[in-house]
């Protein structure tokens, strides 16, 4: 990646650069995942400057999905007809577990970035000490997550759905994932009504 | 009047009123309002091939999407281009999510409009009077003419959002988050962008053969029901009204919750009210753009969640109070 690049990523990250070039790096970045990786890193550099808190990555999203789909003990199986030949599908132990996860993993799999330490304004980043009188937002734990899903559907059933509101079920439903693999490895599976699961 | 002159007199009035016909309805185009209109008919009813960008803080992601609209009934297929294959085949509400290194399909019942754009507000709830909405300027997005619609709110208590929408067709071709510092939250945007093109029905097959693959299935929706609360928001900012309001029973639970959904017109906010239990947690929290806020009144575990700052899920859920 040369200088040039660079500079146009860097222009485009802090709303610069002119419309045409703007046009033209974002049809290079849906070909591009390099390029992508590098726009996240300017973005990284830039909330870290302003202070901003990063929050921890989160690895390997969709590894963790086929974990638990590889892992889960099943009950049944259930007879579907569809769109698609008929197919003998399980149900997916957990809390709430959703195929959404998988779409939530390719939002969530950049939050983890190889930031290049080489980079000197990467390196002043590690400086940039965190507020001490910033209040940590609480987890999102199991109701806190139901609450979010809940709230999206209703909202949606009722005619009243917002710009974003998709995203926000989304990337809940990669944190009920991550705590559904938690729970797996310290304790019984559980299906979604409470019913324990037969190994 | 010679006949001459009364078919001159008519010919002119008939221009005449048609040039005010037409006149009238470039006049709604010009309306930022109408254009929000079209936005939501171009969502429900284009189809489209492209890529598309989102930028969220540090993450920048690229995903390719075939959408497909025949008389109401959307197909789609959404694919990741950050190199797991990951897989979104939509049928009608019927969606697979194919995992190719993993050889897993996950099944699940969506029954909204889209996929990647969620529609605005039904033009019954839509808007009070807490935002001003004009037309920026045009702009151009994926190479095609746009207006740029800016939607402010009058104060704090709720998000803005611009949206760059296709001159020709409406639809959004770009969308921003806009907190109240005035800088972009989240961005969704096309790169490249096909509107209404022939989508021939291989470009929305899965790209792997499924056939020995594993299939699961999604746990079941909540169980809800209709009734009257004695509870209701004393510091409520203005133009929330009550939308909805039901009993709820979340997954692994025998207990019902009582959730009201209030709204703007635009912004949404829901309120759950719990007995409190044992690790009912207080305090704020936040997934991409919405928050919420726990607060314990009386015996009650009292929490507000809403694509809102914080500052409003946390006014809303500390003075709930039954009457």
């Amino acid at each position: 990646m040369n200088d040039a690049i660079r500079m146009q990523i860097s222009a485009f990250v802090d709303g610069e650069l002119p419309d045409n070039e703007a046009d033209l790096l974002l049809r290079r970045m849906g070909q591009d995942a390099e390029l992508r990786h590098k726009v996240a890193e300017y973005l990284a550099i830039g909330r870290a400057l302003r202070g901003e808190i990063s929050l921890p990555g989160v690895d390997r999203i969709h590894e963790r999905v086929a974990a638990a789909i590889d892992d889960k003990p099943f009950t049944e199986e259930i007879e579907i007809s569809g769109t698609a030949p008929t197919k003998s599908i399980r149900p997916l132990a957990g809390a709430a577990i959703a195929a959404t996860v998988a779409l939530v993993a390719i939002f969530g799999l950049q939050q983890t970035m190889n930031v290049d330490a080489t980079d000197p304004a990467v390196a002043n980043q590690a400086a940039v000490e965190i507020d001490s009188s910033y209040t940590v937002p609480r987890p999102i734990d199991d109701q806190l997550r139901q609450y979010y899903l809940s709230h999206g559907a209703t909202a949606t059933e009722n005619g009243a759905n917002g710009i974003n509101s998709r995203f926000v079920t989304l990337r809940l439903s990669e944190e009920a994932f991550e705590q559904s693999a938690e729970d797996e490895d310290t304790s019984p599976a559980v299906e979604a009504d409470g019913l324990p699961v037969q190994p | 009047m010679s006949f001459l002159h009364r078919q001159t007199l008519s010919e002119f009035v008939l221009v005449c009123s048609s040039l005010l016909m037409v006149s009238a309805a470039l006049a709604d185009y010009d309306e930022p309002r109408e254009w929000l209109n079209r936005m939501g008919a171009a969502v429900q009813s284009t189809s489209y091939e492209g890529t598309v960008i989102r930028i969220r803080g540090s993450e920048a992601e690229a995903l390719k999407v075939v959408h497909q609209v025949v008389d109401g009934v959307i197909r789609e297929k959404v694919v990741s281009q950050e190199g797991n294959g990951l897989e979104i085949i939509r049928n009608g509400s019927e969606v697979h999510c194919i995992l190719p290194d993993r050889k897993s399909v996950l099944v699940e019942e969506w029954d909204d409009q889209s996929t990647l754009f969620s529609t605005l507000p039904s033009s019954e709830i839509r808007f009070g009077n807490e935002y001003d909405v004009s037309i920026v300027r045009e702009d151009r997005v994926a190479g095609r003419q746009t207006k740029l619609l800016a939607i402010r709110p009058h104060d704090s208590y709720r998000y803005g959002y611009r949206i760059w929408l296709d001159t020709a067709t409406g639809f959004p071709l770009q969308t921003e988050l806009i907190g109240d510092d005035g800088s972009a939250i989240e961005q969704v945007m096309f790169a490249e962008i096909s509107l209404n093109k022939d989508i021939h029905a291989s470009a929305l097959a899965p790209s792997y053969s499924t056939e020995n693959y594993q299939w699961f299935n999604q746990s079941a929706r909540h169980v809800t029901r209709s009734v009257d609360t004695d509870w209701v928001c004393e510091d409520m900012p203005r133009g929330f009204k009550v939308i909805a309001t039901h009993e709820e029973k979340m997954p692994g639970s025998e207990a019902f919750v009582t959730h009201i959904l209030y709204s703007d017109g635009l912004a949404n906010v829901s309120v759950f009210i719990a007995q409190m239990g044992e690790g009912s947690s207080q305090g704020p929290s936040s997934v991409s753009g919405s928050n919420s806020f726990s607060a314990v009144v009386g015996d009650h575990h009292v929490t507000a969640v809403g694509e809102v700052p914080a500052i409003t899920v946390e006014q809303i859920a500390t003075s709930m109070r039954a009457r």
